[in-house]
């Protein structure tokens, strides 16, 4: 009764987020928003998915600099990039003078060199589902803006809820959720139970067929053979979108027949890249992830769903 | 060849010198490297200069340290294309220094650097030398081969590494001027060192010189050669593990410096060790302003290593084509 298991993961996660989301905000600003100590709020955003985050918050114009990563809504591009948590263009930072900084780094170097430069370094964690929204409460706390966060919750949690909703009675079908090989080596990189996608597997009504908790463990042909998903999920995302590059994964995963998503042809190549973004987009990835992985699920209904493409 | 009379007169002189010119291009590449006339706050400068001036004492040390190295080892080994990168030190003191902060502990790396650079230099030394004399052909080639295998090595440890490791790795290996670390207790420790092990090669300098001339008269001068080269062996492992723990490995600095100050100064080490002292640390400043103004224009980061290896490589060719017929000839 391993699936009915799985129904009650995914039905943990949506009480969860219910849970966390207490009382429904308007979303709009509450006071003019403004740091800790009275300067004018001026944000720095080193993780796409927490610049997705403070967009759908409606802090967007707060962001004064962003990750070179950062490319989700359009209009962040506009935005100066100042690197990663990897190489920081510090001198830039401090020409931008934001007062507070947003990221995601085991590196506790960056945000104690960011903290010496008088920008208030506040580390987040989105690993997993309750992690991403334990994040937009923080940011929300940060900015003064806890409406909004309490908002965003609750909208990420109907959406996920409404994916939920339209699957029930469904069997749940056995989904391997990996990226593609990289250019000369057999092996994939694939979402082990834990991760923030393996949540997201379970809501869109599938049980992960990679069977131990790992963080994004490497596999090769045989043990894809062995796991025997039903249905493999690629995520082909930046150079490995184009129609080419998608020929070659798929002429690599047609020489597995042995596999039985493979033998079923239901070997999908995906290219959306918020499918692995932990934030306001959830809802979008999980529906497009169910759509998938069941065909004959039932439209959807009145229930509203939001997310830009 | 003319000698000139070297006193502590010199030393004092050539110290002077050194710090001026360094303190001139360091003060410069504060200035420079950090637009300092460009920004509009008081506190902006403050920030600013406090970093720009941690880069250019780490560039200093990191300089300093390498070019002492690099003019040791080819004293030493009688081989003017010797230096820490090429010999594969660097390349061990970064094996060492990345298995020991992956699963030891990051404080006690430097250490580590410390023990493979001393490591490598002891395997190096081994495989190379034939009773006793050291073939400057198997030398070099010793080196190569030691630098491949612990490139395989690294590029081993890295695929075992956890995936968000790697980028750390990999822009570690390139050798930066870094933007994060636990910068000045580092800085301080590796100046130290770099000063100490300065003065222990002017004292002894002589012996570099006679041993320059053959192994077999400075033994018949009085020079305890199998001493001096444990000493300085030991001495210029310490100073490259401690450089490549606090900027990576870095190439080519130990090569280029002690050459440069050949061609100005002449063969005598007693002018040559101080003048690599503040030469190195002067020479890695220039290249950091250099990669700091191309991330000012482009805002990439180009790591220091990689700059410093694009002009060390010419150079070694160059040398190759010149120097090393000469040497070989001597032999």
């Amino acid at each position: 009764m391993r699936t009915r298991a799985r129904s009650w993961a995914a039905a943990a996660i949506l009480a969860a987020l219910a849970a966390l989301a207490p009382g429904c905000g308007d979303g709009a600003p509450s006071a003019p928003p403004a740091g800790g100590d009275g300067r004018p709020l001026r944000i720095l955003s080193l993780t796409p998915n927490v610049t997705e985050i403070l967009f759908a918050m409606g802090l967007g114009d707060k962001v004064v600099a962003r990750s070179t990563y950062c490319s989700y809504p359009p209009e962040v591009q506009a935005l100066p990039a100042v690197g990663d948590t990897l190489q920081l263009n510090l001198q830039e930072v401090i020409r931008l003078e934001p007062t507070v900084a947003f990221l995601i780094t085991r590196r506790d170097e960056v945000p104690r060199r960011l903290q010496g430069l008088g920008v208030r370094a506040v580390p987040l964690q989105s690993d997993r589902m309750g992690q991403m929204v334990q994040s937009i409460r923080t940011i929300g706390r940060e900015t003064g803006r806890e409406a909004a966060a309490d908002a965003l919750i609750q909208r990420i949690g109907a959406d996920l809820d409404a994916v939920a909703r339209r699957l029930q009675g469904l069997p749940r079908a056995r989904v391997l959720f990996a990226f593609p090989m990289t250019v000369g080596s057999s092996r994939i990189m694939v979402a082990g139970r834990g991760t923030f996608v393996d949540e997201l597997l379970s809501v869109a009504g599938a049980e992960n067929a990679y069977p131990e908790t790992a963080d994004w463990p490497t596999v090769g042909p045989q043990q894809v053979v062995a796991l025997a998903p039903e249905v493999v999920i690629i995520n082909a995302t930046g150079d490995d979108a184009p129609p080419d590059r998608i020929q070659v994964i798929r002429r690599a995963w047609d020489g597995l027949p042995a596999v039985p998503a493979v033998a079923s042809g239901r070997v999908h190549v995906l290219t959306e890249s918020y499918l692995t973004i932990p934030g306001p987009r959830v809802g979008l990835a999980a529906r497009r992830l169910a759509e998938t992985i069941h065909p004959d699920m039932p439209p959807e209904g009145p229930a509203r769903t939001e997310g830009g493409p | 060849m003319k000698v000139r009379p070297f006193t502590s007169r010199g030393y004092v002189i050539s110290i002077i010198v050194g710090l001026v010119v360094w303190a001139v291009v360091a003060a410069v590449a504060v200035g420079v490297g950090g637009r300092l006339w460009a920004w509009g706050s008081a506190v902006q400068v403050r920030n600013v200069l406090a970093l720009r001036l941690e880069w250019v004492m780490t560039a200093s040390v990191v300089g300093s340290g390498l070019a002492l190295a690099g003019l040791a080892f080819q004293a030493l080994l009688r081989n003017p294309l010797a230096e820490p990168y090429i010999l594969g030190v660097s390349g061990g003191a970064g094996l060492a220094f990345i298995l020991g902060s992956l699963w030891v502990s990051i404080a006690w790396s430097p250490v580590f650097g410390f023990l493979g650079a001393l490591a490598t230099v002891a395997i190096v030394y081994a495989i190379s030398q034939r009773r006793g004399r050291l073939e400057p052909y198997t030398l070099l080639l010793t080196g190569v081969i030691i630098n491949a295998f612990y490139a395989a090595a690294i590029m081993l440890v890295t695929a075992l590494a956890k995936p968000e490791q790697r980028g750390d790795i990999a822009l570690w290996m390139m050798g930066n001027i870094g933007a994060f670390g636990p910068q000045w207790t580092l800085v301080v420790v590796v100046g130290a060192l770099a000063v100490g092990v300065a003065a222990l090669f002017a004292m002894l300098a002589k012996g570099f010189n006679l041993v320059a001339v053959g192994e077999d008269t400075a033994g018949a001068l009085g020079v305890d050669v199998g001493r001096l080269r444990i000493v300085t062996f030991v001495a210029a492992s310490l100073v490259t593990g401690a450089s490549v723990a606090l900027a990576g490995p870095i190439g080519f600095v130990g090569l280029i410096c002690p050459h440069l100050l050949r061609m100005v100064l002449g063969p005598d080490h007693r002018r040559l060790v101080p003048a690599a002292l503040f030469f190195g640390a002067t020479f890695l400043v220039l290249a950091d302003l250099a990669a700091c103004l191309w991330e000012g224009a482009t805002n990439r980061a180009l790591p220091v290593g990689v700059l410093t290896a694009m002009c060390g490589g010419p150079f070694f060719i160059y040398l190759l084509r010149t120097r090393w017929r000469r040497s070989a000839q001597l032999q």
